[in-house]
């Protein structure tokens, strides 16, 4: 795999997983700390079938996304609709997400080891890559990849932008009470999200394990460039999770790459400081992301002040 | 049996520093640090990075850190061994050397709450623990990352069997100080003045304060205590290692004890503690026992969290003010209102 492949390759698993931490931040109002947990769940579900079904992990991707979405499901009625309905604070769901994650990696972990004992291989650490091919000269995962987040945000879109249901999402997620007044039920709004948040999600956790290695712990270290790429874009707008995606992806990957050209190999292992220091100049620049500036404004300035 | 109260009391005293730091940052001044064992490394780098080159530069040990800190260990022993003064100062000096690392660290860290909502500034300050974290681990030339340093036995003076017994009571006095500072701190008008801060900041700002001064403050000083637990706990294992300072044993477990407690509430956090550290001190040394008892087909690790996952949703969900409630606050002033309406 090329550098360059392998950077959109990681740029659109980023897509996937921070366009679903944007999608329930904007309808619950919380940064869910288990979003790389929900991709770690994927990577489990499509290991268990490769191991007891010898089914291939890309044809695993409609089971994920079944059972990614029900989790994402699960979590939001079982966890954090009845700390909504006790009018906790946004601090207080924050910590319950946190509790979730540490949940969710016991759950990932005691199956791992039970996983190890039924089939007699390990299942604390594994990688997808012998079981990539190529296609027409690229790798399939790039192929697989592209395909799946082309599919994800046309879905998206078209279900937003062309339909009564779609008018009704964007509608509650502009304004909840406003859509509430006019006879929308905001409460499909967040179901929608929760499941969409779980299956995209689960199915980035499927093709993750082509590019790195998963251990039960690999959401702790994700989540980092997940909320980078979520922030970098702005927390508040979809658009901004697939810009802040291929901005925070690119520059963990390629840039890291050719920052090593200069600096040395050892910088290799400090992409995710590069995601740090990209995520802290944005937020000083632009607190609210690249998609929260009024960019119009700031043209107008410039344009009069000449 | 005596071993394990020993264990318990120890870990007591590194979770009371750490909880009590919390609460001063999160139960009084409403900041959401999502970093606290940012702060707790600090005090893991101050003891493997700092105090152990202090050390190789004194005896003139050449070599890199890992070589030369293990050289440098049996060379202070026998130092300390002989004369106990010579221990004491080294640890007062870990210490200083701690508070002040943990100082300057919080009080840069906490820079971004300048701009950000309570929302963006927690998954910021976690992601700046976090890669901290993951540096420390990798780079093997701050502490020696993955194979970690070994530092000087402080205690070398005392007797091996009973070398337990006594960090456990250097601990629980160090803790009990932190206890000290931080109930007098809460209990002054500045404490008070937190308090304000985390109900509105507007209100503090028009009262001419300025909220970002008191939020440094805060955050050093936070920080500054919490580094404590993390260098006594490296004295005490004699060997710094990046991965023993995990976001879930020194931040999320620390919230945990603050909300099953009670925010705010000084004496709740310390019972928090206190029932939480008997909890997981159980299940860790009983773990193989929890395993054959139940049949796990997995480690008892797993469990340990899920379980405690599970407790910390419940007291958020069914007991947000925890164990004991914060009190209201009776100023000397406010006695003597009281006083006159009663009488």
């Amino acid at each position: 795999m090329s550098v360059i492949e392998g950077a959109i390759v990681y740029s659109n698993l980023l897509v996937l997983l921070s366009v679903g931490l944007t999608l329930t931040y904007i309808t619950t109002a919380v940064p869910n700390f288990a979003q790389g947990s929900f991709a770690v769940f994927g990577s489990y579900i499509s290991l268990t079938l490769l191991r007891l079904y010898n089914l291939h992990p890309y044809y695993s991707l409609p089971f994920t996304f079944v059972l990614g979405g029900l989790l994402g499901l699960t979590v939001y009625l079982l966890m954090l609709r009845p700390l909504i309905k006790r009018e906790a604070s946004v601090v207080i769901l924050m910590i319950s997400t946190l509790a979730l994650d540490l949940i969710l990696l016991g759950i990932i972990g005691s199956y791992s080891d039970s996983l190890a004992q039924f089939t007699h291989k390990s299942a604390s650490r594994f990688i997808f890559t012998p079981y990539d091919f190529n296609l027409a000269g690229l790798s399939a995962i790039l192929l697989v990849s592209s395909l799946v987040i082309f599919l994800s945000l046309f879905g998206l879109f078209l279900l937003l932008y062309k339909t009564r249901f779609g008018v009704a999402l964007r509608a509650s997620m502009e304004n909840p009470d406003l859509a509430e007044v006019m006879g929308v039920n905001v409460e499909y709004t967040r179901l929608f999200s929760w499941f969409l948040s779980g299956a995209l999600a689960a199915m980035a956790g499927t093709l993750l394990p082509f590019r790195q290695e998963i251990v039960p712990s690999t959401g702790a270290i994700i989540i980092v460039s997940i909320f980078a790429a979520s922030i970098v874009g702005g927390l508040a707008n979809i658009n901004g999770a697939l810009l802040g995606g291929y901005i925070i992806g690119f520059s963990e990957s390629f840039l890291t790459y050719n920052l090593s050209a200069i600096l040395g190999t050892g910088i290799l292992l400090y992409s995710k400081v590069i995601s740090l220091v990209v995520l802290v100049i944005v937020l000083i620049l632009a607190p609210r992301g690249i998609t929260g500036v009024n960019w119009r404004r700031v043209l107008w300035k410039k344009s009069s002040s000449q | 049996m005596e071993e394990v109260i020993v264990t318990i009391a120890l870990w007591f005293g590194f979770y009371t520093i750490v909880s009590l730091s919390l609460n001063l940052e999160y139960g009084f001044a409403g900041i959401p640090n999502f970093g606290r064992a940012l702060a707790v490394l600090m005090g893991g780098v101050a003891v493997g990075g700092i105090f152990n080159r202090i050390l190789i530069y004194a005896f003139g040990v050449s070599g890199d850190i890992i070589t030369a800190s293990a050289q440098i260990r049996s060379m202070t022993n026998d130092l300390i061994a002989s004369n106990p003064v010579y221990g004491v100062g080294l640890l007062l000096l870990c210490l200083a050397l701690a508070a002040i690392l943990g100082a300057v660290t919080g009080a840069l860290f906490i820079l971004p709450s300048a701009k950000l909502s309570e929302d963006y500034l927690a998954i910021t300050l976690l992601a700046i623990s976090e890669v901290a974290f993951m540096v420390c681990n990798y780079n093997t030339a701050i502490i020696g990352g993955y194979y970690g340093v070994s530092t000087p036995d402080v205690l070398a003076f005392v007797p091996g069997e009973e070398r337990m017994v006594a960090f456990t009571v250097v601990t629980l006095l160090i803790a009990f100080l932190v206890y000290v500072i931080v109930r007098r701190l809460t209990n002054s008008p500045f404490g008070r003045l937190l308090r304000a801060m985390r109900e509105n900041e507007s209100v503090v700002e028009a009262t001419g304060k300025s909220v970002m001064v008191l939020r440094i403050k805060t955050a050093a000083i936070g920080s500054a205590l919490a580094s404590l637990a993390g260098a006594l706990y490296s004295l005490y294992s004699v060997n710094v290692i990046a991965t023993s300072f995990s976001r879930v044993e020194w931040t999320f477990y620390p919230f945990l004890m603050l909300l099953l407690g009670g925010a705010g509430n000084n004496r709740g956090v310390v019972v928090g503690t206190f029932t939480f550290v008997i909890v997981k001190i159980l299940l860790t040394i009983y773990k193989h026992e929890i395993r054959t008892f139940l049949h796990l087909p997995f480690e008892a690790v797993w469990l340990e969290y899920i379980l405690f996952g599970l407790l910390m949703y419940f007291v958020l969900l069914y007991r947000p003010e925890g164990l004991i409630k914060e009190r209201p606050i009776f100023t000397a002033p406010i006695k003597k209102v009281v006083a006159k309406i009663r009488a």
